[in-house]
This record gives C-alpha cells, structure tokens and sequence, in this order.
C-alpha cells in the first residue's frame, strides 16, 4: 500500500475495522513511513480524547420510572394471561436485570479481547513457536529485554504453543498463546504506569486474590495487577479455569520475584 | 437484561436532544417500546445496537412531530454535502491543541455537528460501536457511516481547534 491508500484507511484502521491482512500491511507501512504513523499516532490520541469523556449515567429517578412501567405493563399483560404475551417473560428478563451492575469492561481488557481475535484468525499467530516454557522467557529476555513469567499449565492439559510482542493500549506487551484442544488461550501482560494500577471493574475473589472478570465479545475474560503489570487472560475455557490459569500465574511471579 | 444500556442509551439521547427532559422523555419511550416487542428481538444479535435502533426511531418521530424540518434535512442532506469538508483538516500530527481541550469543549463540539455526523462519531467514538452496528442502526451503507465519521471527526477537530484558539492556546496561524 501506498501513503494515499494508507490515508484512505487510516480511520477504519484506528477503529479496528481492517483485516488482520490489511492491519498487517498498514502496521508495515507505518513501520518505513514516519508521516504515516504520524497520523496514526495523531487519529489514536484523538479517538482517546473522545474517549476518555465524562460520561452522563442516567438519573436513578428515570431508571426507577421506567421500572415502574415496566412493572405496570408487565401485571397489566398477566392479567390478560390468556394471550399468553411474550412480553411478560420480557418483563421480567428486563426486572431481573435492573439488579445487575453495567458491564462494560475497562479499555485495556476490551482491547486485550479485539487483540485475542485478531490473532486467533491468523495461520500462526506466534512469532516463536514454543512448547518450552524457559525458551519462551529467554526469548521475550533477548528480543525485548523483558522478564517474562511463563507458566507451565500443560498438567491441566493447557499446551504452551508460542509467544509474540503485541502492541495493546499502544505500548509493547508479552503476549503468551496456549491451546486447550483447539481453544486458543492467550496471556497478555502490559506494562503500566503507578497511575494506571488501579484496574476497574466487576471483581471476583479466587483463592484470597481478587479478580477482574468480564465476558465480552463471547469471550472470558480474567486480569489483575500487580502495580507494574496488568495480567490479562482471553479464551473461551470456562471461569473456573481461567481462574486457575491465572492463580499459577501469579503464584509462579510472585515465585519468580523473590528469587 | 436490557436496562444495563439505561446510562449508555441517556448518554447518546441527551447528546441527540442536548436538552435533559427531552432526552429522559426519549429513553424512556425507547425503553418501553423495546419491552412491549422484545419478542421481536432475537437473541443472538447485538441487544445494546437494537435499543439505540429504537431510541433513535423514538428521537425521529419526536423531532418530526414537532415540526423541526431542519434536523431531518440534515439527516437526508449531509450525504450530498461531501466535499465540503476537507477531512485532513487539523491533521497535524503533533495536534497540541489536544492537550489543552476543556472539560465540557467536546460536548460543545460535537453540538456544533450536523445530525449525521454527530450520530456517527457519537456511535463509533464515544459508545464503541461497530461499523457495520451502525450502519443498521442508521439504516446506510457501511461506506457511508465511514465517510460520516471520518467527517465529521474532521468538522470535531476544526471545532475544538476554534475553542482552543478561544481559550488562547492557539494563536491565530496555527
């Protein structure tokens, strides 16, 4: 591609909407053409700005109105049971859900999914094909000159296959592949500044640490961090295992650490 | 299931209407017209795009009813105004003039924007959304939710690039 291709796509790009093919292409422009990033860099913080706005949350007064409505219709459709409308089970599908808290997830883990997608489409997402856990690490050591933990999760069956840097809220993470049978598991770990430590969200305690977890995209999603590091896991696996995966984790760093 | 969107759904309606009463009026219309046909909601789609569907259905018919002509030209007249924006506009790379946007100039920025274009940046930018989600809820081509968008980040741009200039962060020939 050449600049004015690359310009033409550079919103869809940013947005996430190209190919894994054309993201490639673009990636590797950028990588020779210093105007081009320029502007990538320029749309990114643009789209972050627009991001990061304050968002408004609906008075509680308008939630409990519609509710109330909601209720009314709903007895008023019961008491008419004889057509047997649909709509109450709707009712209550959407009563029940007044309980539950928003569940939108943070940046990063949102991203950590799209990225998990993305390379879950390509032929052969690693860029080392591993199986060996210190080879993987020594890997990470000399390409990028990070120390990586590497966790051996294959007596749970959950078989290392490789490892790439991937960029993720625009800076350079570990990225560890695992597979479960044909179901990818993917690890990230994204450095972060003391400001970012605090990661929001849903939580879930396991085995005395707490979690973020979130289902996003038909996705589990586990993270936490450890003030330097935000942890996150992407795969279809259960909770459960996810959970597990992520216990050893950072049993292993903590491990790893001290030494 | 579907009132977890209650924050989103008023955030995107009170950009729409930029008026509280409006927009609390408009979401829950949206609202109640989704549960009295929420069987005719499947499943397996996106639930967060068929409400925005609805409320700007909701939005529409409001706008319509009384008689505001001038946003429904909009709507139908932006896709014929192509060219009249230059999308590079503000495309400088160092964009300074984004560290010193004010709390509140996005907001006042995007009320500056056509309908169209508001809706777009508002879906994609500001909700996440998806190309193709919007392009179903606004009922176009994906081509064309792209051209809006990248317009009317541009129009986004100029606009806060006007406020930064009346803040004094920017001098005139920047």
């Amino acid at each position: 591609m050449n600049c004015s291709e690359i310009r033409a796509r550079l919103h869809a790009y940013v947005d996430g909407e190209l190919t894994v093919s054309d993201i490639a292409e673009v990636d590797g422009h950028c990588m020779g053409c210093q105007e081009c990033a320029a502007l990538v860099g320029a749309e990114r913080v643009f789209r972050e700005l627009l991001r990061r706005q304050p968002r408004d949350a609906a008075p509680s007064e308008l939630r409990a109105r519609i509710v109330r409505r909601v209720q009314r219709d709903a007895a008023f459709a019961t008491s008419r049971r004889w057509l047997l409308l649909p709509a109450v089970a709707a009712a209550a599908a959407i009563v029940v859900a007044v309980l539950l808290p928003a569940r939108t997830p943070p940046p990063l883990v949102a991203d950590l999914v799209d990225k998990h997608i993305a390379y879950a489409q390509l032929e052969r997402p690693a860029e080392l094909s591993s199986t060996n856990p210190r080879e993987v690490a020594e890997w990470f050591q000399s390409k990028a000159g990070m120390r990586v933990t590497v966790p051996d999760y294959s007596p749970s069956g959950i078989q290392l296959t490789g490892a790439r840097l991937a960029e993720a809220h625009e800076r350079q993470a570990a990225y560890l592949l695992y597979e479960k049978g044909r179901t990818l598991l993917s690890v990230f770990m994204v450095p972060i500044s003391a400001s970012e430590a605090a990661l929001p969200g849903r939580r879930v305690s396991y085995r005395d640490h707490d979690y973020v977890a979130y289902e996003q995209k038909g996705y589990r999603t586990v993270s936490w961090s450890d003030g330097q590091t935000v942890y996150g896991l992407v795969s279809m696996l259960d909770y459960d295992a996810l959970l597990e995966c992520a216990d050893r984790l950072r049993a292993e760093r903590a491990r790893q650490t001290r030494l | 299931m579907a009132l977890v969107h209650l924050d989103a759904l008023y955030h995107v309606a009170l950009r729409l209407t930029r008026n509280r009463a409006q927009a609390e009026d408009i979401v829950q219309e949206a609202f109640l017209r989704a549960f009295r046909s929420f069987h005719r909601f499947n499943p397996g789609t996106n639930c967060r795009a068929w409400l925005f569907t609805i409320l700007r259905n909701v939005f529409l018919n409001r706008v319509r009813t009384q008689g505001r002509e001038v946003l429904e030209a909009e709507i139908g007249g932006v896709d014929q105004a192509e060219g009249m924006v230059d999308t590079h506009v503000g495309a400088n790379p160092e964009e300074r003039f984004l560290q010193t946007v004010l709390h509140g100039d996005v907001d006042r920025a995007l009320a500056t924007l056509p309908m169209a274009f508001r809706e777009a940046v508002l879906l994609v930018d500001i909700e996440g959304l998806t190309y193709r989600e919007v392009s179903e809820i606004v009922g176009c081509p994906i081509g064309t939710v792209m051209s809006r968008l990248s317009r009317g980040r541009a129009l986004l741009r100029r606009a806060l690039v006007r406020f930064a200039r009346e803040h004094g962060y920017v001098k005139e020939d920047e």
